[in-house]
């Protein structure tokens, strides 16, 4: 210890006249520093800690947020000469294209509504229908004299050094400048993007007889690249349908294009029938024809040579009129909306008996948030299942289909002009709306999740091509059109599973293991097992991991009917051991009691093992018709003996239930008399009679169960894959025994010896003792060490990661793999975008985890702590 | 029941009385509880069987994984001949499909067997020929084993190990073969091709890479000042200058080191040697590309512990090859070591102050109670949680920040934005550090509060207590609870597959180029080399060894950090204990 420094003994005075009693600011200053330093830093660990929950909720958050508008932009356009028939809008919101049914295009500057030129008109007579495919670049134009135009529209950017910016620039506003035609605007990085068009329209092609034009249409463009597919439905005045396909082939040696068309007109139509809306798919075999009535007749184009009426279907309730209809991106889900303001998506699903003749049909899978008025208009999105819906009053509501959700609701001001044209940016994240009057409002938003909602994370959700809504965890695929599924349920339910099994196999063998150390071993063993146990507890799961998926899991696989007779063999063998035990005459067992017969229950399991071993071919044939893993997948054999093992526990305590009833009657006289052997030796005949009894009844209730439909497989047990949930089982519990016996023998042997003593000076036996003196007195201790256990298994990551398939399905299935929310993290946030919709799902599944763990191992301490003060009374 | 004494009820001798007689059978034979007592001591025993088998397991597997074992030739009855290494035997269950179409003697016999055949697990090598390094014989297809002598067992810098004859070398032209070919002409030639390869490797990795590092550092020395100027600026264009200055000096340098290795790869290229498989195919490969051969039948005692302890001396001190399924794991131990070294450092400090504030300063009231409680809490956090919060914030946050304000140059290529060293022991110090906290906490609880008391009224200050009377009392626990820390977050591999680590690492964290330690880099683990070598390697089964050695090094380590945490603190306790009044 430092003593003061002036402490050096001095020649002087021997009493010293005066001392400087003050206490060194040196000493002050430190004690202030550290003060501080220790506070701060505690405060700031502390912090730190809350900080983890609370950044991971705030990287959750925007998941359930829906949109953010960010900007809301008015101007007036230039007028026009004729009504336009199509808008677009580049990708970065600068410039939109307007055509007219003149076939003029104009340009203009979107934020100050600038003309930018265009072009001049095209057709020498006004369209009278317009068709244009998802993105809007290819389109079609029919004309009044049964004629089609394809014309195609192209708005495209290019990335430019600043250096190649041309002099003479006007200024748009702070980010464009413009000369005239093309728009340049400042991006970061000294950069200039330039935003130019391009158009083309090809000759007019006759697709109706002269004198008939055409009124609605239709288009799209599919196939390949090499070989392209354009696929159109018409119809004309006369009220016919006409479906066209162009298939142009290249031929590779000679480079020559050949075009097949192929004309067919739909049958079925009734006379006079008025469509809404005509729709074909992009590989042009689906078609529907929609009436305003809602009636909508289904094609099956798949033969284009004779087109099928697959069904009709009313897509409308009641009176309402149809106003809309249209594919979602990846042309599966259609969205039909009415004059009633309700928007409702359809999907084509298959149904043999009850569907079209294709198989299919039609069935109403999402309904979303009504409107007040009729719907006017539907905008898809070109980048997921976003689309807009405007109502006749000016409200603009944007949706997601599969989640439900309306993400934004948008409206044109008070007293606007009808909607003339509503189109949305290629990203989804703006929306362009023009009004009759020449107005124009552009809204810009973000809406970086919105296939996410609380529902559609821990809810059923109906998915394309899905029969019925469902849990499912699919979070990327190959292709594009492709939609992530991310329910949290499979996962959830994967850690549960893990953690059921892993406990069913760990808790009883932790907790028997932890009492028998605690009050019947010898102390010399529980000095050696106890601590070995502690040192396994700081065993790497990876090592377990791996052990269980490379070591463990082939040799389950061959050896499963040796590792289930295990499960009753050993059992079996202990309880033999020990009516045998009984046997042995009270000195033996005195001088015997202590290492020796922990030792006998080493040689006992040894022999339980290789009976198990021995006896797993009999077994096998006996119980599973020759093979397990064949009868577990169903093909062969029958449910009865298999129940019978289950059943006989049950039945073996209602026989020895039965018995003892019977013998308190006096009715019976099965209880052991006589001197120690005798007693011995009637104890293990009545209990082999019981064993046997108790087997017949087994055998009899489970033929009784299996006639009544009761299946032992399909649930519990079902078809066995490598990687399954016994191997997880095993390996956890593995992992977590240690940790549940070490802190359930703490709680045991912390029950104060003076209640020990107490009841073994009562005549009490030490079983007696321990099962109704001790156990009572520590089990909340017990409770909490299973619940700090079950904590452990719920987070393990390694162990699931490599031995449990990581399969997300949601069955019971002992022999099926499972995947873990940890394991889930742990696969896939390596791969996921920063800020992706995945990324934050996988940030709410280890929030998820968080909160799991969390309230198991408060659950825990609150117990713990009850004990406490309960083992402080005591 | 602490004591040792055993306690065993036994069965009392009846007294008199017909009925209290028949009670006191029934009750002391019951009461005696004998099955349940052996059902409990079985679930003991069973979970230390589990224990102590899995501790054999690893440990034989991992011990005799690199001794040489000979190589056997077996001929199948169909005439086939197949030679390798045995490294399994197993018995297995013969399916009714496969035992019908044996021939009849086989099937008795397997039939009289329980249904039940042997198979060995020959490691047959040879991947370039077979496309598989292991093959399953089925006892009843062998016709004889033979292990005869001048078979080869080679380990090969590529395609894994070669089993087989050598049966010549050509040196600059001239074919040696037959008897010329000795075991020690061949062991020296070897001897001078491995030190031209490692020559060749020095060259390639160290010097040139050292000229590539300096280029690419100049290089990015223009990006900076275009970033800073802009492009066409004067200061650019000197920098320009200058680096092209320093690019065409490198140039040079590089040149003649890219020469110098050619002119050994020339040479290297010169002697081959041909291969030979049992059945006679033959491969030619330059004999600098063998990293070890013995003749696997002839060797005598001393020779086998000689390659043994060759080898393990290459797995502790060498680079993986074979996608990490052979060689050493010498950057795994590294990584594994200065990654706990430093989160040792940042958690030590922390958890210390922490503990300190709780026990020494806070005011306890219902606030500091509901602070242990989620500390408590937080050690039971999956520490996949952390990971995630670790890629989360300190990777893409406190990285990317980083990024943006000092290596704006190095963009769109993160630098600390994504995972690293650095990150890595930040996110398992969070991960250790309620250990740290709770074992610091309990030993200045055990601090006596008379010695403190003492010390105030001497005139200490609060500090000085703590300084020279709480802490060093306390250090026996600290200590161990840093270790205990050290050997949680050694074993720990799911948060660090999200915040740096990776199978294989190109360059050390620690190297020889300013700043000499690179937080920045990702490492390697022994922890997820296990990981990767059993799952993502081209067969798991030949990567199997290798998982069960470095399984054996990081239990080993982890076993001696615990070990040395019961040391440190039976011997600070002893010294302390002496202290005392």
């Amino acid at each position: 210890m430092n003593a003061p420094p002036s402490s050096k003994p001095k020649a002087g005075p021997i009493l010293p006249l005066k001392r400087d009693k003050s206490t060194k600011t040196l000493v002050l200053l430190t004690d202030k520093i550290a003060d501080w330093t220790i506070t701060i830093g505690g405060l700031f660990v502390i912090l730190a800690v809350a900080g983890i929950m609370i950044f991971l909720v705030q990287v959750v958050v925007p998941l359930f947020t829906g949109a953010e508008l960010k900007s809301r932009t008015e101007f007036t356009l230039p007028p026009a000469s004729a009504p336009s028939l199509a808008h677009q809008i580049d990708e970065f919101h600068t410039v939109l294209a307007e055509i007219g049914s003149d076939g003029a295009v104009k340009l203009s500057h979107v934020g100050t509504g600038k003309s930018l030129g265009g072009l001049d008109p095209l057709f020498d007579q006004p369209a009278t229908a317009y068709g244009a495919s998802f993105d809007g670049e290819e389109m079609i134009f029919g004309f009044a004299d049964g004629t089609v135009r394809f014309a195609r529209l192209r708005l495209s950017s290019l990335i430019l050094p600043e250096s190649e910016l041309p002099e003479g620039l006007t200024q748009l506003n702070d980010r464009d400048m413009t000369d005239g035609k093309i728009v340049y605007s400042k991006v970061s990085g000294h950069q200039i993007r330039k935003t130019s068009f391009s158009f083309s329209a090809d000759e007019p092609q006759a697709v109706a007889p002269p004198g008939i034009g055409v009124v609605d249409i239709d288009y799209r463009v599919g196939g390949t690249d090499e070989r392209p597919v354009k696929a159109f439905v018409i119809r004309d005045t006369e009220g016919v349908v006409h479906l066209n396909l162009a298939e142009t082939r290249t031929n590779m040696m000679t480079q020559k294009t050949t075009t097949d068309v192929t004309e067919v007109s739909l049958p079925g139509l009734p006379q006079g029938f008025v469509t809404a809306s005509l729709l074909v798919n992009d590989r042009g075999d689906q078609v529907y024809v929609a009436g305003t009535d809602g009636t909508v007749y289904r094609y099956d184009a798949r033969s284009i040579q004779s087109p099928v009426l697959a069904e009709t279907f009313d897509l409308v309730s009641g009176q309402a009129k149809l106003t809309g209809l249209s594919y979602l991106i990846g042309e599966q889900s259609l969205v039909v909306t009415d004059d009633q303001g309700s928007v409702d998506v359809f999907f084509r699903l298959p149904a043999i008996e009850t569907g079209g003749s294709d198989n299919f049909t039609l069935v109403k899978t999402h309904s979303l948030e009504k409107q007040k008025a009729a719907i006017v208009a539907l905008v898809p999105s070109q980048r997921n299942k976003m689309f807009l819906s405007a109502d006749k009053d000016g409200h603009l509501w944007l949706r997601h289909s599969t989640s439900e959700q309306t993400l934004l609701k948008l409206s044109l001001p008070e007293g606007s002009a009808p909607l003339a044209g509503l189109t949305m940016a290629p990203r989804a994240d703006g929306v362009l709306a023009i009004t009759e009057d020449r107005k124009a409002i552009l809204w810009r938003f973000d809406a970086p999740h919105p296939e996410t909602t609380f529902n559609s994370l821990f809810s059923k959700v109906w998915y394309e091509g899905y029969e019925a809504p469902s849990y499912t965890w699919q979070s990327s695929s190959g292709t594009d059109s492709f939609e992530p599924k991310l329910s949290l349920i499979p996962l959830v339910f994967g850690t549960l599973k893990a953690t059921v099994y892993s406990l069913l196999f760990a808790v009883p063998i932790a907790l028997m293991g932890a009492i028998y150390t605690s009050e019947f071993v010898h102390f010399k063993v529980r000095a050696v097992v106890k601590p070995g146990m502690e040192m396994m507890a700081s065993l790497p799961s990876v090592v377990l991991g791996f052990i269980a998926a490379l070591v463990m899991a082939p040799l389950v696989e061959t050896w499963l009917a040796a590792v289930f007779l295990g499960f009753v063999m050993v059992p079996l063998c202990l309880l033999i051991a020990a009516y045998l035990w009984q046997l042995v005459p009270g000195p033996v067992v005195r001088r015997l009691g202590g290492v020796a017969k922990f030792l006998f229950i080493f040689v006992v399991l040894g022999i339980g093992f290789q009976m198990s071993f021995l006896l797993s071919g009999p077994f096998e044939a006996l119980f599973f018709a020759g093979d397990m893993k064949l009868w577990a997948n169903g093909t062969l054999g029958s449910d009865v003996p298999f129940l019978t093992l289950i059943v006989w526990p049950l039945s073996f305590f209602l026989v020895e239930l039965a018995l003892s009833r019977l013998e308190e009657a006096g009715i019976l006289r099965l209880m052991p008399q006589g001197h120690d052997l005798k007693a011995g030796l009637l104890s293990f005949l009545r209990w082999g009679a019981v064993v046997m009894a108790s087997g017949l009844l087994a055998w009899v209730m489970a033929g009784l169960l299996t006639s009544l439909g009761v299946e032992a497989r399909g649930g519990v047990v079902d078809t066995y894959v490598q990687r399954n949930t016994l191997v997880v089982g095993f390996a956890m519990g593995f992992a977590v025994i240690p940790l549940i016996y070490t802190l359930a023998e703490d709680a045991l042997n912390a029950v104060p010896e003076h209640l020990r003593a107490a009841s073994l000076a009562c005549g009490a036996t030490p079983w007696q003792t321990s099962i109704s003196v001790i156990l009572p007195a520590a089990v909340s201790g017990v409770f909490a060490a299973v619940m700090v256990g079950m904590g452990r298994a719920v987070g393990e990551t390694m162990i699931v990661v490599m031995a449990a398939g990581n399969t997300a399905l949601i069955d019971w299935n002992i022999f099926n793999g499972l995947r873990a929310l940890s394991a889930n993290i742990a696969v896939e946030l390596p791969e996921a975008v920063k800020d992706d919709t995945l990324y934050r799902v996988l940030f709410l599944a280890a929030l998820t985890l968080f909160a799991m763990t969390f309230l198991v191992n408060t659950m825990a301490e609150i117990i713990r702590q009850r004990f406490r003060k309960k083992s402080v009374a005591l | 029941m602490k004591s040792g004494e055993t306690m065993e009820a036994v069965a009392v001798k009846p007294t008199t009385g017909a009925i209290t007689a028949r009670r006191s059978y029934e009750s002391s034979l019951s009461a005696r509880g004998e099955p349940f007592l052996w059902g409990l001591g079985g679930a003991l025993g069973f979970g230390v069987l589990l224990v102590v088998g899995f501790l054999v397991l690893v440990f034989w597997n991992g011990i005799t994984t690199f001794w040489p074992k000979p190589i056997e030739v077996v001929t199948l009855l169909s005439g086939e001949l197949v030679a390798g290494e045995p490294t399994r035997r197993e018995a297995f269950k013969v399916g009714p499909e496969r035992l019908a179409s044996l021939p009849e003697a086989a099937k008795a016999r397997i039939i009289a067997d329980d249904h039940i055949a042997r198979r060995v697990l020959l490691r047959t090598g040879n991947f370039d020929l077979y496309n598989d390094d292991y093959r399953w014989i089925e006892d009843y297809k062998i016709e004889k084993v033979e292990t005869p002598s001048n078979l080869f067992f080679i380990e090969r810098q590529e395609w894994g190990a070669f089993v087989g004859r050598i049966k010549s070398l050509s040196k600059d032209g001239a074919v040696i073969s037959g008897d010329e070919l000795t075991y020690a002409f061949l062991s020296s030639e070897q001897q001078e091709a491995r030190q031209r390869f490692r020559a060749i490797k020095a060259i390639e990795k160290g010097e040139i890479g050292e000229v590539n590092f300096e280029l690419n550092q100049e290089r990015l020395k223009i990006r900076k000042a275009v970033l800073q100027h802009g492009e066409g600026a004067p200061e650019t264009k000197r920098v320009e200058a200058e680096v092209e200055q320093a690019a065409l000096a490198m140039k040079v340098r590089f040149e003649a080191l890219a020469l110098k290795s050619q002119e050994i790869k020339s040479q290297d290229s010169k002697i081959l040697v041909t291969l030979a498989d049992i059945t006679g195919t033959e491969k030619v490969t330059p004999l600098s590309q063998i990293v070890r051969f013995y003749p696997a039948n002839d060797l005598s005692l001393l020779d086998k512990v000689g390659i043994y302890l060759s080898r393990w001396s290459e797995f502790l001190t060498d680079d993986p090859r074979e996608a990490n399924t052979e060689g050493g794991v010498l950057p795994a131990i590294f990584g594994t070591f200065v990654m706990t070294l430093l989160m040792v450092v940042v958690v030590a400090p922390f958890g210390v102050v922490t503990a300190l504030y709780l026990r020494e300063y806070a005011k306890q009231g219902r606030l500091v109670s509901i602070v242990r409680i989620s500390v408590n809490n937080l050690a039971g956090v999956p520490s996949i949680v952390y990971g995630v919060f670790g890629l989360g914030f300190f990777a893409y946050i406190l990285g990317g920040s980083i990024d943006a304000l000092f290596y704006p140059e190095r963009l769109p290529n993160p630098t600390f934005g994504t995972g690293g060293l650095l990150w890595s022991a930040l996110t398992l110090a969070l991960l250790t550090v309620p250990v740290v906290i709770v074992a610091t906490e309990e030993a200045l609880a055990a601090v006596p509060k008379s010695m403190r008391e003492g010390s105030l009224a001497c005139g200490a200050s609060k500090w000085q207590t703590i300084k020279n009377i709480v802490l060093p009392r306390a250090m026996p626990g600290i200590m161990t609870g840093l270790i205990l820390a050290m050997a949680r977050g050694a074993g720990e591999v799911a948060p660090l597959m999200l915040v740096g680590v990776v199978k294989l690492a190109p360059e050390l964290p620690v190297d020889g180029f300013w700043p000499f330690v690179h937080l920045e880099r990702s490492f390697m683990h022994l922890g997820f080399h296990i990981f990767d070598v059993g799952f993502q390697s081209r067969n798991s089964e030949a990567g199997k060894p290798m998982v069960f050695v470095t399984t054996l090094l990081l239990i080993a380590l982890i076993a001696l950090m615990n070990a040395s945490a019961v040391i440190i603190r039976n011997r600070l306790k002893r010294k302390f204990m002496v202290g005392h009044f």
